[in-house]
């Protein structure tokens, strides 16, 4: 690495960091607001999840509800599924889990997430952007009239950001909060 | 001396006559004038009355109240002008009633529409809560329908606060009605109140804001 270089890396490391500096830090009532609006978007999925995996949703509804679950992600975005059958973990983008969700081979299904909390805070990064990470609780049941019934439960950790952007309303500019959930990561299946 | 007596009477008749003459004739022209005034008076209020009878006066209401209420002071003695002003006094009347019934009507609507702007917030705020704890797909349909039906459009736009810090307002991601009613469908649950509610000349919503509760 040549001085030029060296000195374009140190002016770019310098320039993040007081361009981190530079944004003001919000206030503790705003950050709370922004940290309750991640998890409930956290337990939005959850419930888009229940809805498509449930095998009573009439299709259409299914495909309406995976749509306005795929505008919670960030682009490719990744979910894991796990099972008790075998130690891999498998890695799906999310619109081919929730295809996958819909045509699952049992006649009931039901989903559950509780325990939804955030295992790491929202911190602020370089970019301005907030990230942290949810973990939630989920309790798969899947039955078979022939009497074959399936439950686990996983722990998922859920990458979550938050970003500071801005777009126009009726010729109003209009400040808003996007949050994105990222990659979707199994750390621990148990069953029932 | 008694020629000269005759003469000086004579002449004193002769004053005299003249001046009674001269009172009669002063007394005429007064009467004259006084007649030609009258009937000058007289000929001005019937063109007013005729005016005020028109209906391309200019006059407001209230001014044409006026008008009428000096003429009648006047106190003319003449059949055809206590004839126009009765006319012009029933005219006048229809007109005075017409203004209020316009008036009324006026407010009416104004009532009404200020009360359909209420039942508009509170049937949306009903909408909300009915299709959130709604258990069945048809019905919450159905009741998406009915409340979209008080919007301009599927796509008007839903503005959610999640928090106020002085001057500083927060919002989620914008979404539109259409999303938004069928978020509340999905989830089961209403966690925001409506905070303000923009509409068009028809009387259909065009924005929203709402605040978590």
């Amino acid at each position: 690495m040549n001085r030029s270089s060296i000195f374009i890396a140190i002016f770019i490391v310098f320039s993040l960091v007081i361009g981190a500096q530079a944004q003001p830090e919000i206030s503790p009532e705003r950050k709370q607001a922004i940290d309750s609006l991640a998890l409930e978007k956290v337990k939005d999925l959850g419930k888009y999840i229940s809805i498509i995996g449930n095998k009573n949703t009439p299709f259409s509804e299914a495909n309406r509800v995976i749509d306005r679950a795929l505008e919670l992600f960030s682009e490719g975005s990744q979910m894991g599924v796990s099972s008790l059958s075998s130690p891999d973990i498998q890695y799906y983008g999310i619109r081919e889990y929730f295809q996958r969700l819909m045509a699952l081979n049992y006649d009931r299904v039901t989903i559950e997430w509780f325990n939804i909390e955030y295992i790491s805070d929202l911190v602020r990064q370089p970019d301005g952007r907030y990230v942290g990470v949810i973990t939630v609780y989920q309790r798969f049941t899947g039955e078979s009239d022939d009497g074959m019934k399936y439950v686990d439960t996983t722990k998922k950790d859920i990458t979550v950001y938050v970003e500071r952007k801005q777009t126009q309303i009726q010729g109003r500019v209009i400040g808003f909060w996007d949050v994105l959930l990222g990659d979707i990561r199994v750390t621990e299946t148990k069953p029932g | 001396m008694k020629s000269a007596n005759r003469i000086l009477i004579l002449l004193l008749m002769v004053v005299a006559s003249a001046g009674v003459f001269s009172c009669k004739s002063q007394k005429k022209i007064a009467a004259e004038q006084e007649a030609a005034a009258e009937a000058r008076k007289i000929a001005k209020a019937k063109a007013d009355l005729e005016i005020l009878l028109s209906d391309n006066s200019g006059l407001s209401l209230s001014e044409k109240e006026s008008r009428l209420k000096v003429i009648k002071d006047m106190n003319i003695e003449d059949a055809e002008v206590k004839q126009l002003i009765v006319q012009v006094e029933e005219k006048l009347q229809r007109e005075r009633e017409a203004m209020l019934a316009k008036e009324r009507a006026a407010k009416q609507a104004q009532e009404r529409e200020e009360n359909m702007k209420v039942e508009d917030q509170k049937g949306l705020g009903d909408y909300f809560k009915m299709i959130a704890n709604s258990s069945n797909l048809g019905t919450s349909n159905r009741y998406i329908e009915e409340a979209l039906g008080l919007f301009a459009s599927p796509d008007v736009p839903v503005l959610i606060i999640i928090s106020k810090s002085g001057d500083i307002v927060d919002y989620d991601r914008p979404t539109t009605i259409k999303k938004y009613l069928e978020y509340l469908k999905d989830q089961e649950v209403d966690r925001n109140k409506i905070e303000n509610v923009v509409y068009d000349a028809n009387g259909k919503i065009t924005e929203l804001e709402l605040i978590k509760k």
